[in-house]
């Protein structure tokens, strides 16, 4: 990353004052976007979409820090140079705007309705031969928050989402609703990993993102596209001590703006192999990013995210 | 499990699961706070949270699966042990 005052701006120290990142602290993560993207909702969805496309190609001109990082992670991922780079830049910022603003109007749809935006779920029934409790594995690519609430309806079991506590209680209600069997639980305290215990005791699915480090001991660097780079373990050790499997999903923007869901093989995780289980979803990522680089909706350098 | 008994696997747990310190562990009494965070707590993290959890299913004969928030249960090592105590009276 080249600008090292945005680093800086974007982590802060937790209690012991070690720093942690923050990956969701950006610019445009401020609730009149969220509210005027909601306000967009009445526009038929072909509208809306191309809406979006044409303030996501202007938006990384507001956003050059953003804009640095993402040219410079994609160089690293995709090899690309020139106006090839340039283009999956600006397709960055453009596939966000669309899976945003599906993100607060087509995901807020009823369940049976969201169906209709999926061309194609593979492997999905995976979901119905595993039972009881069980880690629903995810990152930030494609439109993440879909894949829960489809797999949720699918599962017919209460999904448990862990997210970032956010700063501004103003944003809540825009990222997260509650609802069709999803619930959102912030990482407000250490013991929230007890309600997670709970759930997949009861046999319910507890949903997380598996691309964003922590900056705590539960992080451990694994190479991502050649390079190590922090990941979460804590999924890993939860899917260790309950002895769940971990169900990796991904939902990618298609050329015709529907969804594909993909479930790969579930990962088990054997008493000492939690580096190892998180070494192969790290390779199921890192293959899903190769094959949608414009999706995987990450403005940190992956590779140092608490470099300031 | 009387209470002291309970204090005495809590212990073994901190030692044997999350490798506390045995010199430290045995300093533990009922009014040591657990989660990180607040002064002179045993500075327990959401990880150290799974394995106290497990630890206490094997060894307490308990099964968290609480639809309640477990949070106070676990803020200090009395408060889990009064939790486990009447979980056990209760099975």
């Amino acid at each position: 990353m080249t600008d090292r005052s945005l680093a800086a701006s974007l982590t802060r120290t937790d209690t012991s004052g070690r720093a942690i990142p923050r990956w969701h602290s950006h610019a445009y993560n401020r609730a009149e976007l969220y509210r005027i993207a909601a306000a967009m909702g009445w526009l038929p969805r072909p509208a809306r979409l191309g809406l979006a496309r044409a303030v996501g190609r202007a938006a990384r001109r507001l956003f050059p820090a953003e804009c640095a990082v993402i040219r410079d992670t994609l160089d690293v991922m995709t090899g690309a140079t020139g106006a090839r780079l340039d283009a999956l830049t600006v397709g960055v910022f453009r596939d966000f705007a669309m899976c945003f603003s599906d993100l607060v109007t087509t995901n807020r749809q009823p369940p049976a309705r969201l169906s209709a935006h999926v061309s194609r779920a593979r492997s999905t029934e995976r979901l119905s031969e595993l039972k009881g409790g069980m880690i629903s594995l995810t990152a930030h690519v494609g439109n993440w928050e879909m894949a829960g609430r489809l797999l949720a309806l699918r599962s017919a079991r209460a999904t448990h989402v862990v997210v970032a506590p956010e700063e501004l209680q103003a944003l809540e209600r825009w990222v997260r609703r509650d609802g069709d069997g999803v619930r959102f639980v912030p990482r407000t305290a250490p013991t929230v990993s007890l309600q997670l215990v709970a759930a997949l005791r009861r046999g319910e699915v507890v949903a997380v993102q598996g691309d964003r480090a922590l900056g705590t001991r539960g992080d451990a660097l694994v190479p991502f596209f050649g390079r190590p780079a922090p990941f979460p373990l804590g999924p890993f050790i939860l899917a260790r001590a309950l002895r769940v499997p971990l169900a990796p999903a991904f939902c990618m923007m298609g050329p015709d703006y529907r969804y594909a869901v993909t479930m790969p093989e579930p990962l088990t995780v054997r008493a000492g192999g939690e580096e190892d289980a998180l070494r192969a979803w790290v390779a199921l990522l890192e293959e899903t990013v190769r094959l949608h680089p414009t999706q995987w909706f990450n403005f940190f350098d992956i590779w140092n995210p608490l470099r300031d | 499990m009387q209470p002291q008994e309970i204090l005495d696997a809590i212990k073994a747990l901190l030692v044997e699961r999350l490798k506390f310190d045995p010199t430290r562990a045995a300093a533990v009494t009922f009014d040591t706070a657990l989660p990180k965070g607040i002064d002179e707590s045993l500075g327990l993290d959401s990880l150290d949270f799974i394995e106290l959890a497990m630890g206490i299913e094997e060894r307490c004969g308990v099964m968290i699966d609480d639809q309640e928030d477990l949070a106070p249960h676990f803020k200090s090592v009395g408060a889990l042990v009064d939790f486990i105590s009447s979980r056990q009276i209760g099975t």
